[in-house]
This record gives C-alpha cells, sequence and structure tokens, in this order.
C-alpha cells in the first residue's frame, strides 16, 4: 500500500474568465515566492488538470500550502472539488462536466508573523465516480464572500498536493 | 448622506485588495465595522470641514471639488499621494 502524489503546482493552473486568482511574486530576500493570490472578497478558483494514475479507495487528500499577504489573523475559508471522466466509458461533454459537492475547510491563521506558512488539509468526500486511471480536474477556491471567511487580505497559495492511497 | 452598504462593501472590498500595509491583528468584521464608523464620520463632520474651509475657496468649490481636496491631503498624510515634485 501506498500514496500516490500529484503536485498542483500555482505556474500550472488554468482559469475561467472571470473571478481568478492573480499568479504573482514576492521577491524574497533569498528567493522568489510565487503564489496565487486568492482575493479577500470574492469567490475566485484556480483549476488543475491530472490523472488518477493508481488509485485505489478512499478520500483524497488537498493539502492546500499557503501563506498571508500580510495579516495576521482571521480564518480563510477554502474549498476543494473534483470531477472525474473515466475515458471510453462515461459519455459526458467534458465540456458541460460538472464538479461533484465541494468540501470546505476553514484554516485560521496562527498569527504573530503574517506571511508564515499554513497548510489546510481537506478530505475530498464527494468522488465523483472516482476511478482509476480517470482524467481529473481539481478546484480550489477561497469563499471570500463567505461570513466564516475573516482574514482581512490575499491569501496566497504557494503551492498544493492530492494524494490518495493505491489501494 | 452616507454611503449606501454595496459602497461600503466595495470601499471595504478595493481596501483590502490595495493595501500594501500589515494588517496586524485585524480581521474583516473590523474593517467593515471601521469603514462604517469613517463614512458616518464624514457624515456627522462634513459641516465643521466646509467651515474650516477659508474664503473664497468655501463658497466657489463644488462639493466633488471639497471632497476631492480632503481625499488628497489625507491620501498625502498616509504618504500614497507621488506628486511630480517627489521625482
Amino acid at each position: 500500500m501506498a500514496n500516490v502524489r500529484a503536485d498542483l503546482e500555482p505556474e500550472a493552473a488554468q482559469f475561467l474568465a472571470t473571478v481568478f486568482p492573480q499568479y504573482d511574486r514576492f521577491n524574497g530576500t533569498n528567493f522568489p515566492v510565487s503564489g496565487l493570490r486568492y482575493d479577500a472578497a470574492a469567490d475566485e478558483a484556480a483549476f488543475w488538470k491530472i490523472d488518477a494514475f493508481n488509485y485505489g479507495s478512499g478520500n483524497p487528500t488537498l493539502d492546500i500550502i499557503w501563506q498571508a499577504e500580510n495579516a495576521t489573523s482571521g480564518v480563510v475559508r477554502w474549498e476543494g472539488a473534483i470531477a472525474a471522466i473515466t475515458p471510453d466509458a462515461d459519455s459526458q461533454d467534458v465540456t458541460t462536466k460538472a464538479f461533484a459537492t465541494a468540501t470546505t475547510f476553514d484554516d485560521t491563521h496562527l498569527g504573530t508573523t503574517g506571511k508564515r506558512v499554513h497548510t489546510a488539509q481537506i478530505a475530498i468526500s464527494n468522488l465523483d465516480s472516482l476511478a482509476t486511471g480517470d482524467a481529473v480536474w481539481v478546484r480550489i477556491r477561497r469563499i471570500g464572500s463567505n461570513g466564516a471567511d475573516t482574514m482581512a487580505n490575499d491569501a496566497w497559495l504557494l503551492q498544493a498536493r492530492l494524494t490518495y492511497s493505491d489501494t | 448622506m452616507t454611503l449606501s452598504a454595496q459602497d461600503r462593501f466595495r470601499t471595504f472590498a478595493q481596501f483590502m485588495r490595495t493595501l500594501n500595509l500589515p494588517l496586524t491583528g485585524i480581521t474583516k468584521p473590523d474593517l467593515v465595522a471601521a469603514v462604517a464608523a469613517t463614512d458616518d464620520w464624514i457624515e456627522t463632520n462634513q459641516t465643521s470641514f466646509n467651515n474650516a474651509l477659508p474664503l473664497p475657496f468655501r463658497t466657489a468649490a463644488s462639493l466633488p471639488l471639497k471632497t476631492l481636496l480632503f481625499c488628497y491631503v489625507a491620501m498625502r498624510r498616509a504618504g500614497r499621494l507621488h506628486a511630480d515634485e517627489d521625482g
């Protein structure tokens, strides 16, 4: 038994025409820090395309590695969702495919330093009949419009990963 | 007249987007309340501000001109108004 990992890099994200996080970069003291800037007031979304190589069973885990623009308190409401299509078996038009119901996670800023790195871990429980070899679209969204989201500036997604069991 | 609820929300949202100052210990509910309080304060004190303006500016200037003047001075005080003379 092992876990399979799919990296969801900011540089590889795709977006719809509106309401998407801006790709940006801090020039750090010693290295650049790139990421997707999720707005504090809107519900911005980014998308990745992966294949469910060797998927076995269970809920995939979505890890969102993030930092604040400069806030040191508040909550960020993250949301993860997947859409899975089995090639040759599903007759679904891929351009009209819907996501399974999203799972949300409220991650609280741990304080002290605005740009400290946090992890929000979401167990994706709505699997959209996920099977090994499926073409899978992953959506990561910040629900900035929700009252539970109280962090008062951009949340930077530095990287994300989806992991699942192969058995 | 104070800003509408929508205008206050959009002020709050844009403030969060363009702000480049630390928001240590400040959350969105704190900011929402501060936007409302600032708008209320302007409403309450606009007559006082107008009376403080010297003549002939007070009588000759339009309301938008007076409002913008207030904003320019405040922006300069906050270090956010760059003048050509600053180089």
